[in-house]
């Protein structure tokens, strides 16, 4: 997905001091981004704050951005970056939580705690079995939709390491789908 | 292509994610297994099952509020980023104030011995020091009123020890 030419106005515009141009800009991305965001921490108001966080990197760093590659794909590669920094800030918390209060191994997934919301609808159970690679992978390639390249970009990885993971996280979904969640596989 | 071999592949020609050679070799074989092609319909349904569970799932909405909110951070981002456009002026701008730090510090090194003096308009109170030299047993400090003209003189000793004074 290239950029198109309303989107090289706007980013003139801010570069250009007119911050308020910011805001058309990255509009059509308000659902998407908190949307990858959702999905790949699993918590509301992370993925709010990860999503808050990406657009006011993407502010900051305008300027950096390489105006041949998708506007939108740059927008989820920080996403990402952000959403797994996050990730692995509350595992190690968690982790010296434990640690320190000596609270016994920690629980089957170590990212979030068991009463939430979230993790009792499907596809977050379903993503609950991935590992965070693959998880990323697998939202940016069949529920983003990117294509194996695009999916690439915005991981910073190579194409056959993101096959190698996508690979993996199917054959995962698909016995989970089989064991775990048989209403799916049966169409309800 | 033997069926093990197509077992691990399916997973990514499921999704079209394959390699146009390998999707060409995986189709023939499937087309002649029907274990294989049970495993890729599976595989299908799975994939498919879990997009629709991700739709029926929506996600978070940002609220007006949080998004206008989100929006007016940036405002002040733009104001803190502001000072890196210094770094674009002119090169003219910047040798000049180089030129001017220069000059500064020359003028500096000319004037520091004696000259200027203290001036007695130009304070509340002007103070004159006569200097001792190694020999001098006697120090006389002179201080001047601007306003009332008033000339206050102290004397000491070389150890700094208080002589007397005059007005």
């Amino acid at each position: 997905m290239r950029m198109n030419e309303t989107e090289q106005e706007l980013i003139a515009m801010v570069l250009s001091g007119r911050a308020e141009a910011f805001e058309p800009l990255v509009t059509p991305y308000r659902g998407p981004l908190i949307g990858l965001a959702y999905r790949l921490t699993r918590n509301r108001e992370e993925a709010l704050e990860v999503a808050q966080e990406a657009f006011l990197r993407a502010f900051r760093s305008l300027g950096r951005f390489d105006v041949s590659r998708s506007f939108r794909n740059w927008l989820f590669q920080i996403a990402a970056n952000e959403a797994r920094d996050r990730l692995r800030k509350r595992a190690r918390e968690r982790a010296a939580f434990e640690a320190a209060v000596e609270y016994g191994p920690a629980t089957e997934d170590p990212e979030a705690g068991p009463d939430r919301q979230e993790l009792r609808s499907d596809i977050m159970r379903l993503l609950g079995v991935l590992s965070p690679r693959e998880r990323e992978v697998f939202v940016l390639r069949d529920l983003e939709e990117l294509d194996i390249r695009e999916t690439a970009g915005v991981l910073g990885c190579s194409s056959i390491s993101v096959r190698v993971n996508l690979s993996a996280a199917r054959r995962k979904i698909r016995q989970a789908v089989r064991e775990n969640l048989p209403h799916l596989e049966e169409g309800r | 292509m033997t069926c093990r071999r197509a077992k691990k592949l399916i997973p990514l020609f499921a999704g079209d994610d394959l390699r146009p050679r390998l999707t060409a070799a995986v189709r023939e074989h499937i087309d002649s297994c029907p274990s294989c092609w049970r495993e890729l319909r599976e595989y299908r349904l799975a994939l498919a099952r879990a997009k629709a569970a991700a739709k029926e799932e929506g996600v978070p909405e940002w609220s007006d509020g949080e998004w206008r909110a989100l929006m007016a951070r940036v405002r002040p981002a733009a104001r803190e980023t502001k000072p890196a456009v210094v770094f674009t002026r002119p090169r003219w701008a910047a040798a000049s104030v180089l030129g001017a730090v220069i000059g500064l510090a020359v003028l500096s090194v000319l004037f520091r011995d004696g000259r200027p003096g203290p001036r007695p308009d130009s304070g509340a109170a002007a103070m004159a020091t006569a200097e001792a030299d190694r020999g001098q047993d006697v120090i006389s400090v002179t201080m001047v009123s601007p306003e009332s003209g008033l000339q206050v003189v102290w004397f000491l000793d070389k150890n700094f020890d208080w002589k007397g004074d005059k007005e």
